[in-house]
């Protein structure tokens, strides 16, 4: 259902920003159509699931909030540990186990991922920022670190 | 003038049966009134204060550490109060034209309001059954405005259906009530439920879904002068020679089953927003201001704690203080720590195993909100929206309507968009990864849909993403029932000479009353210990 939306949304931006063009009008800036887009693509097409397949994608729409563009993480009262050159990403169990149950005060993502996206994420992390881990989870591996009772 | 025979007011007559019967007549009898059922709360928390000088260091000033501090103070204990921050209130907090905060990451959030509009990043509305919250604005002087939580002119609005046109709240109520009342009223007729309602029953449902459904003598729910005075017109009745009014028409059921609209309406089934409900009059940070005003001086900001030390004498607190860039102690008899878990885990605490289980075991829930100001209040000159919330299924989820300021010429502020993890949708985190100018971005791209004024009328934006927040690193303890059976009364018992409070202490998370429940609590088991 979302891309009917983005399309809309593109659409209106794009005549607003030809409007703002012509009539030099103090109106809202929004950002040129096709970044605009790129940013809605954050969302995912339902509100129950993440709809993103692609690591990087899943990434941008989920750790990105606390863990930052680059995986660095940041501090200051308490911390959102960096992701960059973290020795705990040794083990592809142990992240995908995190992104599966939550961690402290991390929220659980277990339910809104398939094992697929989990293991795409995972590999993605362990293969960026830095890090360059050569044994990337599966999907298989991934449904046995689920608790029991999800699927 | 006539003598008016003796009433005793609600608390006299409590006061009596306390006294004839014991406290525990009294509580039955307050649940009977509606007084207690919801918390055992009441107004005083009745403590009894320290038989010797005894010394409480609090952390955090937010609303339970500031409340624990004042009715400490009260009751005869030394309080201290070390707050990580440079200010007061910690999640209940307003941004005003001018503010300025950096989030973690780096971005600074600014805030041009222009006008007198402000935005509550935190709580924003005040149901009425948080007895603890509307005492201490009573005790403390704050002035409530009412906030329009239901608003039936506000809109209902699927990007998927009536061609992404928003639908008047009280119209798809109306119309739901009414599509139901003919259903049943067919099947009574039917004689379907002849084996449930009796036949006198059936005769009494029949007349009454007439009047509650509106419907036709046909017991159909159809247009009608009768349901343009109850779903209005779509020409209002006028005067003198005006044009002939003209009921408005329903929606047909089945549209409007598919749209979703109908679960877009069960938002305003909580209890926690029941109407009516209230705010603080400028900001729901007149709340926490207020508190600061009875216990500012026992502050001390920009103490960052490291270590809560603690043995049978006592607790020694380990701070970097941030005006003099020492490394501090503190020492007192008790410790109420109300530091949010997602940062207390982080920390060096001496506590059993269990509570450290505990601690660490709650995640800390999603939530992000953004407010944009406007030239002028077109919700209300062109859409007559006085106040109230409207729902989507597009991610911003809600925009809410000022409550203040009706009919004033000049820039207004709406609250844009806002979701939280609870809601179970996922959104939130997707707001949450996006810098401050692609939330706002995001906002307009979305709300232009359901109010196209957005942009020729939009000024500037401000937003908040509680993920984003160093102090919180999340908004509010999402607790499942499986993690409350574990670990909340580990949680909230004293261990040794450390207490926590706050939401996540409480029944009631995210609330300010739940904050507020939980600091009275555990002051009044310190107090019972202290004097055991």
């Amino acid at each position: 259902m979302l891309r009917t939306i983005l399309c809309t949304g593109v659409f209106l931006c794009l005549a607003v920003t030809n409007a703002t063009a012509q009539d030099s009008a103090p109106t809202a800036q929004p950002q040129p159509g096709a970044a605009l887009d790129a940013l809605l693509q954050r969302f995912s097409e339902s509100p129950d699931h993440f709809t993103q397949t692609d690591g990087a994608a899943l990434y941008q729409t989920t750790c990105q909030a606390c863990h930052m563009e680059d995986g660095t993480g940041d501090a200051g009262a308490g911390a959102h540990p960096p992701l960059a050159g973290n020795p705990k990403l040794n083990s592809r169990h142990f992240l995908a186990g995190v992104i599966l149950t939550g961690y402290h005060g991390m929220p659980r993502f277990g339910p809104m991922m398939s094992d697929a996206q989990v293991a795409a994420v995972t590999n993605y992390v362990r293969t960026h920022f830095g890090n360059d881990y050569p044994d990337p989870i599966t999907p298989a591996e991934v449904a046995h670190l689920r608790p029991p009772g999800e699927d | 003038m006539t003598k008016i025979p003796y009433t005793p007011t609600r608390r006299q007559l409590l006061a009596m049966i306390g006294q004839v019967a014991g406290a525990g007549a009294m509580y039955q009898a307050m649940t009977s009134l509606g007084f207690a059922a919801e918390s055992g709360y009441t107004a005083e928390p009745g403590l009894q204060g320290p038989r010797q000088g005894r010394r409480v260091l609090i952390l955090g000033a937010g609303i339970a550490g500031m409340a624990a501090a004042y009715e400490m103070r009260r009751a005869g204990y030394e309080v201290k109060i070390l707050e990580y921050q440079n200010r007061h209130g910690g999640r209940c907090l307003t941004i005003r034209g001018g503010d300025r905060h950096t989030e973690m990451g780096g971005h600074e959030i600014t805030c041009d309001f222009e006008g007198d509009g402000f935005f509550n990043p935190g709580p924003w509305r005040l149901p009425v059954h948080h007895r603890a919250v509307f005492d201490y604005c009573r005790k403390l002087g704050v002035p409530l405005q009412p906030f329009i939580i239901k608003n039936n002119r506000a809109y209902l609005h699927s990007s998927r259906a009536f061609d992404g046109k928003p639908q008047r709240i009280g119209h798809v109520e109306k119309d739901m009530r009414g599509h139901v009342s003919e259903l049943l009223a067919k099947s009574l007729h039917q004689g379907s439920l002849d084996e449930t309602v009796s036949a006198e029953d059936r005769d009494k449902l029949l007349e009454g879904l007439r009047d509650w459904g509106v419907l036709d003598r046909h017991h159909r729910y159809r247009a009608s002068n009768d349901l343009g005075g109850v779903r209005g017109w779509d020409t209002r009745p006028g005067g003198g020679l005006m044009a002939e009014k003209s009921p408005s028409q329903p929606i047909d059921l089945s549209p409007l089953l598919q749209s979703g609209l109908w679960n877009q309406l069960f938002n305003f089934n909580s209890y926690s927003f029941e109407p009516p409900m209230f705010e603080p009059v400028g900001g729901m940070d007149a709340i926490t201001d207020a508190f600061a005003r009875e216990v500012s001086d026992v502050i001390q900001f920009n103490a960052r704690v490291t270590r809560i030390a603690q043995g049978d004498g006592g607790v020694t607190v380990t701070y970097e203080d941030g005006n003099r860039g020492l490394v501090q102690e503190e020492t007192a008899d008790w410790c109420i720590c109300t530091i949010p878990l997602s940062v207390l885990v982080q920390l060096e605490v001496d506590c059993s195993d269990e509570m450290r289980q505990a601690i660490g075991a709650v995640p800390y829930a999603s939530a992000f909100k953004v407010a944009l100001e406007f030239r002028r209040r077109f919700w209300e000159q062109d859409d007559q929206i006085m106040g109230g919330v409207s729902y989507t299924d597009l991610p911003l989820v809600q925009i809410a309507y000022p409550s203040y300021g009706f009919l004033s010429e000049g820039p207004a502020v709406l609250q844009a968009a806002y979701d939280t993890a609870t809601g179970g949708r996922n959104f939130t985190y997707s707001w949450s990864s996006m810098t401050p100018q692609e939330r706002i971005d995001a906002a307009l791209a979305f709300g232009r849909q359901i109010h196209p004024q957005y942009d020729a009328e939009f000024m500037s934006g401000t937003s908040w993403v509680w993920h984003r927040v160093d102090w919180s690193l999340g908004c509010y303890g999402q607790w499942t029932d499986d993690l409350r059976d574990t670990h909340y009364k580990t949680l909230c018992e004293i261990d040794n000479r450390l207490v926590l409070a706050g939401e996540h202490c409480s029944h009631i998370p995210a609330w300010l009353e739940g904050a507020l429940l939980s600091a009275l609590d555990a002051i009044k088991r310190l107090d019972q210990r202290e004097n055991a």
